[in-house]
């Protein structure tokens, strides 16, 4: 139950940082990544994640696969 | 006095036009006088960036004399924005001729700055970039409102360039924005113009350098695969 960040396309904009209710988004290293253990994937704040909402690149902010 | 170092073609061919322009036409004259009035070396983008009032007094007034509309129409010639602009010789380019290259997009109103706004800019200058060459490949005039014939005149633009990954602008709209992205070209925003060249010095810095990921994956996956390695160290 957390998303991740496909760090190839990630384009380090920032715009996903400030919107998580959770703070669970920082920047790495080398692109931002989404703390796992804190991300809900938006459940109980929002209908959709919002980084995904607010993300310019198509599938660069994915569910982890179980 | 500056020393002339090496003009480019297109700046030679400039002077050159601007200097016919003059009432009593001397190329070595004027040649003299552009060259007092700018510290640097005569390049494209510090000639372009003389003004009319500059020219008039510079070298102890050589053109105090000369009336100011012809002064504007040398400046205009020697920035690029005249009707007889002057463009650089494109050069072939082969798909696979430089290993770890992009291709890239500059809008530009005078082929000689990235000075566009990304819907009414005169040009996109694309070139191919890796980090030891930057070869310009193409000039694409792109189209403007009459020619988009009630489709989308963005949309339009954006499939000009369709082949390029980057895209240097001074400006653009987000409903534009939108669509470049879209198409999988990534736009940069600059906050003032800046010239070609200096952009592309500057984005061979970064690729010689470690360049982000998504662009290493823009350049082909080569370096990719070395950054995620060392992503998973840091993790």
């Amino acid at each position: 139950m957390a998303l991740y960040i496909v760090e190839a396309d990630c384009i380090s904009c920032g715009d996903c940082e400030p919107v998580c209710p959770t703070n669970s988004i920082t920047e790495g290293a080398i692109v931002f990544k989404i703390d796992k253990k804190t991300c809900t994937e938006c459940e109980g704040d929002f209908d959709i994640p919002q980084c995904v909402k607010v993300c310019p690149i198509d599938n660069c902010i994915l569910p982890i696969p179980a | 006095m500056t020393s002339l170092g090496f003009l480019s073609r297109e700046l030679a061919l400039r002077i050159a036009l601007a200097a016919r322009v003059l009432p009593d036409p001397n190329l070595k004259q004027l040649l003299a006088v552009l060259s007092r009035c700018t510290t640097e070396q005569l390049t494209d983008s510090n000639v372009a960036a003389i003004d009319a009032a500059t020219l008039k007094t510079a070298a102890n007034g050589v053109f105090a004399n000369v009336d100011d509309m012809v002064l504007q129409q040398v400046v205009a010639i020697l920035s690029n924005t005249a009707p007889e602009y002057v463009l650089p010789s494109v050069q072939a380019y082969h798909a696979g001729d430089m290993p770890a290259s992009v291709t890239i997009a500059c809008a530009t109103d005078d082929a000689i700055h990235v000075n566009g706004h990304f819907s009414t800019c005169t040009w996109f200058m694309v070139y191919q970039v890796s980090c030891d060459e930057a070869r310009l490949i193409d000039i694409r005039k792109a189209v403007h409102k009459h020619d988009a014939l009630g489709e989308d005149k963005n949309v339009l633009r954006a499939e000009q360039i369709q082949d390029c990954k980057v895209l240097y602008v001074i400006s653009i709209g987000g409903p534009a924005a939108a669509k470049v992205v879209k198409l999988g070209i990534h736009p940069i925003k600059l906050n003032e113009a800046n010239a070609l060249t200096d952009i592309l010095t500057r984005l061979q810095q970064v690729l010689a350098a470690t360049p982000p990921p998504w662009l290493a994956k823009a350049m082909g996956n080569v370096a990719s695969e070395r950054l995620t390695s060392a992503w998973d160290s840091v993790e």
